[in-house]
């Protein structure tokens, strides 16, 4: 199941020399159902237009902005960080692209992925 | 140390990769730091999990709580000031094939003792809590003058 191939770190290699990246991998899980697979993605903070999903030779990258907070706020304590979100999915064209349905509801994305029919199991029979 | 990637998915699958999250070239200290942080928080980068992270910010009027609770179901958020505290707490329902999996958030957030109770609201938007505390008038910095004779 290639979908657990994922890369661990963004996959143009936006890392500074220190181990700062760029962008951050969201938390996600994926649920294998018979005709697709079901992709839930935790994405906080990202409203529709900071969203952008590409699918491009067997990759699915999923790209999310987080709006900037305003000024004049002094930091107490942070747990997040500001960087992007950027998550790579490697399915090796096992989900047919022209049907990927995606809905983005309070910060949570949920993209339901159509197994190509090559992927889809077939039976062989015999004469 | 090296982590085998089974090709069917189980608990390994999601386990951190010998790549110490991209902090190979960081030297060991920050390489075992890594390693412990994940240890404790747990080996799950799953979408379901019960634990959420929270900013704290504050500005000359309002203290400002900030909670990431991607997918909350908005009637179950529920937000107190329990003995100089905010307890957050959530609830999360996804259905996952022909069943319903429920998640539960709770925190308990220490917040400074100069607040006005009865004046604190919050927003819900895009999966982010935002919390307003706004600061009891007395400490709010004052002016003083200083009249020199």
């Amino acid at each position: 199941m290639s979908f657990f191939n994922t890369t661990e770190t963004p996959s143009n290699g936006s890392c500074a020399a220190d181990g700062a990246c760029a962008t951050r991998r969201p938390r996600y899980d994926v649920n294998e159902t018979e005709g697709s697979y079901d992709l839930t993605v935790n994405l906080p903070g990202v409203a529709r237009g900071g969203l952008e999903i590409t699918d491009e030779g067997g990759q699915l990258t999923i790209r999310g902005q987080r709006p900037v907070l305003p000024e004049g706020r002094a930091v107490l304590h942070r747990e997040t960080s500001d960087a992007a979100f950027e998550l790579v999915l490697v399915h090796d064209n096992t989900v047919d692209a022209s049907k990927i349905e995606a809905e983005l509801k309070d910060g949570v994305l949920r993209l339901k992925l159509a197994k190509s029919e090559s992927a889809k199991p077939r039976k062989i029979s015999v004469s | 140390m090296r982590f085998i990637h089974f090709t069917q998915p189980n608990a390994r699958a999601f386990a951190p990769s010998a790549n110490f999250g991209g902090r190979l070239g960081a030297g060991i200290e920050n390489q075992i730091d890594w390693l412990f942080g994940t240890a404790l928080n747990g080996f799950t980068g799953s979408a379901r999990s019960g634990q959420f992270p929270v900013d704290l910010y504050e500005d000359k009027d309002n203290t400002y709580v900030r909670a990431e609770l991607p997918g909350a179901t908005r009637d179950a958020i529920s937000v107190e000031i329990v003995d100089g505290s905010l307890s957050i707490q959530a609830s999360r329902k996804e259905k996952a094939g022909e069943g319903e999996t429920a998640v539960s958030y709770s925190r308990l957030v220490a917040i400074p003792d100069e607040v006005q109770a009865d004046k604190v609201s919050a927003t819900y938007v895009d999966g982010v809590l935002t919390v307003t505390l706004p600061r009891k008038e007395e400490a709010k910095p004052t002016k003083i003058n200083v009249s020199v004779n």
